[in-house]
């Protein structure tokens, strides 16, 4: 069997979609710990620093390029699947079981994805793109120091938006429970289901990435927005 | 007790068919669902009128063609039993119950409640064996097998061929049957020479099916009379990563 025939079964898609879905789990962390320099009252000096760094490290941009290509690689082959999904009943049942035999969120990942997805746009629009082709103010923290573009001034100014917090808001309800089903779900796609293992695959699933996670990164604008 | 029925009715598998009601009167607690539908088929039959036509055989919860989608339930509101083994006393007077067929493009239906299940057949015939030798039969016992992988294989044996996991199935994935048949195998050293060609060529043959892909949501799991677990489907999993990553 050809590497091209795996990836293109059923089995193969998924083991994709979950392979991607664990990288950006790993990128969530990353991101949050990150952004947690916004919080600071120091003019934006670590984070101005830090995201000056993570714009023009090479290794970094390295991977920043293969984390787009990461999710565009998961949204279009979980999406392929979902339509080939929907296309396998043809005539719909009149009565549906509800949440009598699976989780709602369990069988709206589509729908949770695609508010992400649509979040990310609004995301790299408003910060990255204006970070690396946008004209954002300078600031510098020293005299002859070196000039930082101030995206720390323009968070907090974007933050200072109610529709802008709720925006955030809503993209993280998405990452929420996206999350708790994902991450277990990329488990068991693996082939790892043991009973060991399965209960803190589902505490790591649940109460980190589905609500730990999602709650730092939407805490961030929200204390911006009511505390500074 | 008085019932309503909302009954599928299709001619046959060209028509569009539609909903049709029934008032099923005097129903004792103690028929089966089926029996309840015989008394009515016969009401129907005395009148002059076409029964409902809808699959059973053993009526004993181990054949696996009872197949109704009950009021947005695979063979009913109980758990672990087929349309068969559901009693009346589930249900109260004055109920309205809806009454379809299992819904998926792999299974069409043929009239009424009546759906072709023969996609299930040819997963079978694309690996679902194990060859031997003909003769004698072996000694029993001289192929050592550990307890434990005996009963998970037992377990996995246990599927019916319903299809009420693909018919519970959001996707109508038949992940939960294929991995049941898989796994009764591949736990077993009579099922070892065969192993990876097995899970390659019954998953080839399900998605040509045009069944549609597991999401993991459990319905499968919640709903199969058979109590299937869904390990099976990371066994599955498993043994397409390990036939794929090492068959040329």
């Amino acid at each position: 069997m050809k590497w091209s025939q795996f990836f293109s079964t059923s089995i193969g898609k998924k083991l994709l979609v979950g392979a991607t879905g664990f990288f950006l789990c790993s990128f969530v962390i990353v991101h949050l710990a990150g952004n947690f320099a916004l919080l600071s009252t120091d003019e934006g000096r670590g984070f101005n620093a830090y995201a000056d760094f993570m714009g023009h490290n090479g290794l970094i941009q390295f991977i920043a390029w293969g984390l787009k290509i990461v999710i565009l690689l998961h949204a279009i082959l979980a999406l392929q699947l979902t339509f080939k999904n929907r296309a396998a009943r043809p005539v719909k049942y009149a009565v549906q079981p509800g949440n009598a035999t699976s989780s709602w969120y369990s069988r709206q990942m589509a729908i949770m994805g695609s508010i992400l997805l649509i979040f990310i746009i609004i995301h790299l629009k408003d910060f990255w793109y204006a970070m690396h082709y946008g004209d954002l103010d300078k600031i510098t923290y020293d005299v002859n120091g070196k000039e930082y573009a101030n995206l720390y001034k323009s968070v907090h100014v974007a933050f200072k938006e109610l529709w802008i917090v709720v925006i955030y808001v809503i993209g993280m309800i998405g990452l929420s429970f996206h999350l708790i089903h994902g991450f277990k779900s990329a488990f068991q796609t693996f082939g790892l289901n043991h009973k060991k293992y399965n209960g803190i695959i589902n505490f790591v699933g649940v109460w980190l990435f589905g609500i730990a996670i999602p709650v730092g990164f939407a805490a961030i604008p929200l204390y911006i927005y009511f505390c500074m | 007790m008085n019932l309503t029925l909302k009954v599928w009715k299709q001619n046959n598998a060209q028509d569009q068919g539609h909903f049709e009601s029934f008032q099923v009167s005097d129903v004792s607690k103690d028929m089966s669902f089926l029996e309840m539908f015989d008394v009515l088929n016969e009401r129907l039959i005395n009148e002059g009128k076409e029964p409902i036509a809808f699959d059973h055989d053993c009526r004993e919860g181990i054949c696996g063609m009872c197949s109704m989608y009950i009021n947005g339930r695979a063979h009913g509101p109980w758990n672990e039993t087929t349309t068969c083994q559901l009693h009346m006393r589930a249900y109260n007077d004055g109920d309205t119950i809806t009454v379809e067929p299992w819904r998926a493009g792999a299974f069409p239906v043929l009239k009424d409640l009546m759906v072709d299940r023969t996609a299930f057949d040819r997963i079978i015939e694309a690996g679902g064996y194990i060859s031997v030798n003909t003769g004698n039969a072996q000694d029993a016992n001289c192929i050592p097998v550990d307890k434990t992988s005996a009963d998970a294989a037992f377990a996995a044996a246990a599927c019916i061929g319903c299809g009420a996991c693909v018919a519970a199935c959001k996707n109508s994935s038949a992940m939960l049957f294929v991995s049941a048949k898989v796994s009764q195998l591949s736990l077993l050293p009579q099922g070892d020479p065969e192993r990876k060609d097995r899970a390659l060529n019954m998953l080839a043959q399900m998605d040509k099916e045009g069944f549609g892909s597991c999401t993991n949501t459990g319905a499968c799991e919640a709903e199969c009379p058979k109590g299937i677990s869904i390990s099976n489907i990371a066994r599955l999993n498993r043994e397409y990563i390990r036939a794929g990553f090492t068959q040329e």
